[in-house]
């Protein structure tokens, strides 16, 4: 038992030496001012979220093509301003030549950006973006009310939606404050009451993150509403615990299902019947773009790419070819 | 007037029995949520219940044992987590068998994966164990580190995406929609608390779990080998998650990094409200099994008549301080 | 009158930190003999107590059982050697019952594969239980009430009858008539006398000093630690003992034999 002690430390002063590791590579790279390989940081929300799993992939790939070092940072698992500000602190004590930002509170990381911009690093956001866009170099993000109102179309398209007749609908949200799960609910709705008024959008409940709350708040809604027509699961952990409701109880093909984000493993679900479509969006591109107008930015003093940059999401459903599921399937390595 | 007397004795008796206060909880729980929505009143909503119910029981009851010896385990919500990616990742990458996989030739794989599961758990248990006997770290401190290590491990697991494996939802689903809310799942989750229950009331194993919460030097001095009951104690809170870890992944279809986030808050509260003192010494399975039966019970409720889910932290708050002062006034009559 | 040396220390010494707790202290405890302990609070006397039971290991010195020489791991290789031990303070946990505290530790277990799992043969210890009580001379209250509804003296009688119903060798009693009233008190002494006259070896320790003077047939006097007196009771009275427990009255140090 002694041992298990010894081998605790053990791992305790590898950390510390890894920690060391890290600290010196970062001081080496600023140090070699000759052979001017280029630091970029990238600070993202919550590494346990698929989404930012699969933008590390965009941006890794974008880091190698562009030949500069990849900086990559943020809290496992909380995506919250209390745990990113200081990873943003640390980051920048390493002296990056640029940051990629990903705000998880516009106001609150207001000061780190505006911080990073007067150390004379360059600054892009992607996803989400400070109060304050003048001094960033470009602003990158997925369309989320496009993506509301493409899931709104989806399930019109799966009940067979007919004027005049009445259905009802249950959105899945994670939390009231997600500015993505806000923005997408608001497209749905503006869809739903622009183009289906027969849909009626009876309730929404909060997953809390956790796929299994969002399981259960599909099972009482199939209880409460027996003539449910269709779900609107707004992020992948919704999309999870939907889908897995409606396959205990049966319901698979008789609800519509319209998920977002395309997890491997729900894309599968397409093909399935289980979801009716799924929306997705393009994390790995939107790294690539952030990291390429940086690239640009602090190579030459501008960059190609717009101030602001959209990026539209994309539906999958069972007609989607394997090319465009190739292209839209989130990947991990 | 011996009457009346006797029944007033009755009375006072049930009263001060935690079991009947709960079940009076949970019969206006529900009458309230009926009233207020008659279709809660039904066979569907009790499956809905049992189903939620199956997966926190079983972390729950590894935590009574935790909290009845003075302790607390963080790191129950992040092993069910974790054991559900590692088993996940066992049964479609190692195993081979994927949610494409007949439902009829899933148990085999299933059954491989509960085992994974659970000792992943029971490992995870052991480290616990490790950093509180060994390198004397407090519990709270102890188990956050564990939470925080699986939780990471789990996303480093994943990538942060559920990986899905074999499964039957006949499993998890209601016997039947109509006349009988149970399902296999939970006859089995029900079946391991009431055996962990006989073990914590009527063996040694539950005995020294008492004495230690109690007076762990009161222990050591009659010849408890505390540590190693620490230990045990640990290894079966982390067991119990991992088998929660399986559960959930059957009712999910998936392992993923996040599907046990904030459980242990629930596995605690259940516990608290079930009776037991966080201070040890005290604690029933009767009261955790029921109390985690209310907090379902308002969380199946809230949804039903349309309420904010915010409200079901508000209501859970409630009842814990409910019941927290309940057992302060028992203290101060004497009653434990 | 006393028997053979069974229980003996050598030398023992423990500090907490820098409290020098004992100073190389000896003793000698015979079968049959009743030990007075004393001395001011903070003399000593509990980690003496402590390092007899095995609750805590000695910085250094030696411990002889029956003339072989032992060392204790924990209090259980002492209980198992027939020592047993009434702590001062916080023998007990008050969330068991009566009968659980009497057999914590020494279980009594279901026959067949139940007790093969540890199932409790919990009447059985009950009746047990009261019946060592009531054999002990303690006036007992119900085997499976919760110790924490006993009044204070109702539990010392609990922890010293589960002390006195198991011990073989040797009784250690940390201030047993600590929170008890003057006829209980007395009952205490009679169970010690009782003990003695089994050919236990008992090692008695109190602030009440008639009490001492009764009962015991040697007086062991610890001052910050070190023991400053070992003589035959019959060479004390009250006067001269309150003087050896303070120092007033010069002491050399008196070989136990
Ligand atoms: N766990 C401990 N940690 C640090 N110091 C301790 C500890 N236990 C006892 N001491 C110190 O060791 C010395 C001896 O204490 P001990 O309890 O043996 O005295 P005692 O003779 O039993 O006193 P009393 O008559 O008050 O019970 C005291 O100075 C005490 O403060
Ligand atoms: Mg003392």
């Amino acid at each position: 038992m002694k041992r298990s002690v010894r081998a605790f430390a053990g791992l305790g002063a590898l950390a510390a030496v890894a920690l060391l590791a890290t600290g010196c590579s970062s001081s080496a790279n600023t140090a070699a001012t000759t052979d001017k390989k280029l630091n970029i940081a990238f600070v993202m929300g919550a590494e346990s979220d698929p989404f930012f799993q699969a933008m590390k992939v965009g941006a890794e790939e974008e880091a190698k093509a562009q030949g500069v070092n990849l900086i990559w940072q943020g809290d496992p698992k909380n995506y919250s301003p209390e745990t990113q500000i200081p990873i943003v602190d640390t980051v920048l004590a390493g002296k990056p030549d640029g940051l990629v930002l990903i705000p998880t509170d516009p106001t609150a990381l207001q000061a780190s950006a505006d911080k990073a911009i007067a150390q004379g690093i360059a600054v892009a956001n992607v996803d989400t973006h400070v109060n304050d866009l003048s001094k960033i170099v470009t602003f990158i993000t997925g369309d989320n009310k496009d993506g509301g109102a493409k899931a709104a179309d989806a399930l019109a398209a799966k009940i067979g939606y007919k004027d005049g007749s009445k259905y009802q609908v249950v959105v899945g949200l994670t939390s009231a404050t997600a500015t993505t799960n806000v923005a997408r609910l608001e497209g749905f709705k503006a869809q739903v009451a622009a183009k289906y008024p027969g849909i009626e959008i009876k309730d929404v409940a909060y997953s809390e993150s956790n796929p299994e709350k969002a399981a259960t708040n599909v099972n009482n809604w199939l209880t409460k509403y027996p003539n449910l027509n269709g779900i609107f699961a707004i992020d992948g952990t919704n999309a999870s615990g939907a889908a897995s409701a409606l396959e205990a109880k049966k319901l698979t093909g008789k609800v519509a299902l319209v998920g977002y984000d395309a997890y491997p493993d729900n894309v599968a679900k397409v093909k399935s019947g289980i979801f009716t479509a799924l929306i997705a969006q393009v994390p790995a591109e939107e790294a690539r773009q952030a990291i390429k107008a940086l690239v640009e930015y602090i190579k030459t003093g501008k960059t190609s790419i717009a101030h602001e940059v959209v990026i539209p999401n994309f539906t999958i459903d069972a007609n989607t070819t394997d090319a465009d599921l190739a292209k839209y399937t989130y990947v991990a390595n | 007037m011996t009457d009346s007397n006797q029944l007033v004795a009755k009375v006072r008796g049930l009263v001060s029995n935690q079991a009947s206060i709960l079940l009076g909880v949970l019969a206006v729980l529900t009458i309230v949520f009926t009233a207020l929505e008659p279709k809660f009143f039904s066979i569907a909503t009790a499956n809905n219940i049992l189903t939620d119910w199956g997966s926190v029981v079983l972390i729950a009851v590894g935590q009574t044992f935790v909290v009845i010896s003075g302790g607390i385990d963080l790191s129950v919500g992040a092993i069910i987590g974790l054991s559900g990616v590692v088993s996940a990742y066992f049964m479609a990458n190692i195993l081979g068998k994927t949610s494409a996989t007949p439902a009829d030739q899933a148990y085999g794989p299933l059954l491989l994966g509960a085992l994974v599961s659970v000792a992943v758990g029971a490992f995870v248990g052991l480290i616990n164990a490790v950093l509180i006997n060994k390198a004397r770290i407090v519990p709270f401190i102890a188990t956050l580190a564990t939470m925080g290590a699986a939780l990471g491990l789990s996303v480093i697991f994943s990538s942060g995406m559920p990986i899905s494996g074999p499964n039957d939802f006949n499993l998890i689903g209601a016997l039947d929609y109509n006349w009988n809310p149970f399902s296999v799942a939970v006859i089995i989750v029900a079946l391991v608390v009431a055996v962990t229950g006989l073990f914590l009331h009527k063996s040694r194993f539950g005995l020294y779990t008492y004495a230690i919460g109690s007076n762990a030097f009161a222990a050591r001095a009659a010849g408890i080998n505390v540590e190693r009951h620490i230990t045990k104690i640990y290894v079966l809170s982390g067991a119990l998650s991992g088998l929660a870890g399986i559960y959930v992944y059957m009712r999910l279809g998936s392992g993923s990094p996040s599907s046990g986030t904030g459980r242990e808050l629930d596995a605690i509260a259940a516990v608290v409200i079930g009776g037991a003192s966080l201070m040890g010494g005290i604690g029933r399975m009767w009261g955790t099994v029921l109390g985690t039966l209310i907090l379902f019970t308002v969380q199946s409720g809230l949804i039903m008549i349309g309420v904010a889910p915010d409200w079901k932290k508000v209501v859970v708050a409630i009842l814990i301080a409910a019941a927290v002062a309940a057992q302060t006034l028992q203290n101060k009559n004497g009653r434990r | 009158m006393a028997g053979e040396v069974i229980y003996e220390v050598k030398n023992v010494s423990k500090r907490y930190g820098s409290v020098v707790a004992l100073d190389g202290a000896s003793l000698k405890l015979h079968a049959g003999e009743v030990i007075g302990l004393v001395g001011d609070n903070g003399a000593g006397k509990s980690t003496l107590v402590k390092v007899l039971s095995g609750a805590h290991k000695p910085d250094g010195g030696q411990i002889f059982l029956d003339g072989a020489e032992r060392s204790w791991d924990s209090p259980r290789d002492a209980l198992e050697a027939g020592i047993e031990t009434l702590y001062q303070d916080s023998g007990l946990a008050p969330h068991l019952t009566v009968s659980q505290n009497v057999f914590l530790g020494r279980e009594r277990v279901k026959k067949g594969i139940l007790g093969w799992f540890g199932f409790l043969a919990k009447k059985d210890m009950e009746h047990e239980a009261h019946r060592n009580l009531e054999e002990v001379g303690i006036a007992v209250p119900a085997s499976n009430r919760s110790v924490s509804q006993l009044s204070g003296g109702q539990r010392q009688a609990v922890a010293i009858g589960r002390s006195v119903a198991w011990a073989r060798k040797v009784i250690i009693l940390d201030e047993p008539t600590n929170h008890l009233g003057a006829r209980q008190a007395g009952e205490v002494l009679q169970i010690i006398k009782a003990a003695k006259k089994k050919g236990l070896g008992v090692i008695f320790i109190s602030h009440t000093l008639p009490h001492v003077l009764e009962v015991t047939d040697r007086i062991v006097v610890l001052r910050l630690g070190r023991i400053v007196k070992d003589a035959p009771t019959s060479e004390f009275d009250g006067d001269t003992l309150v003087g050896t427990i303070t120092g007033t009255i010069q002491t050399i140090k008196v070989e136990g034999d």
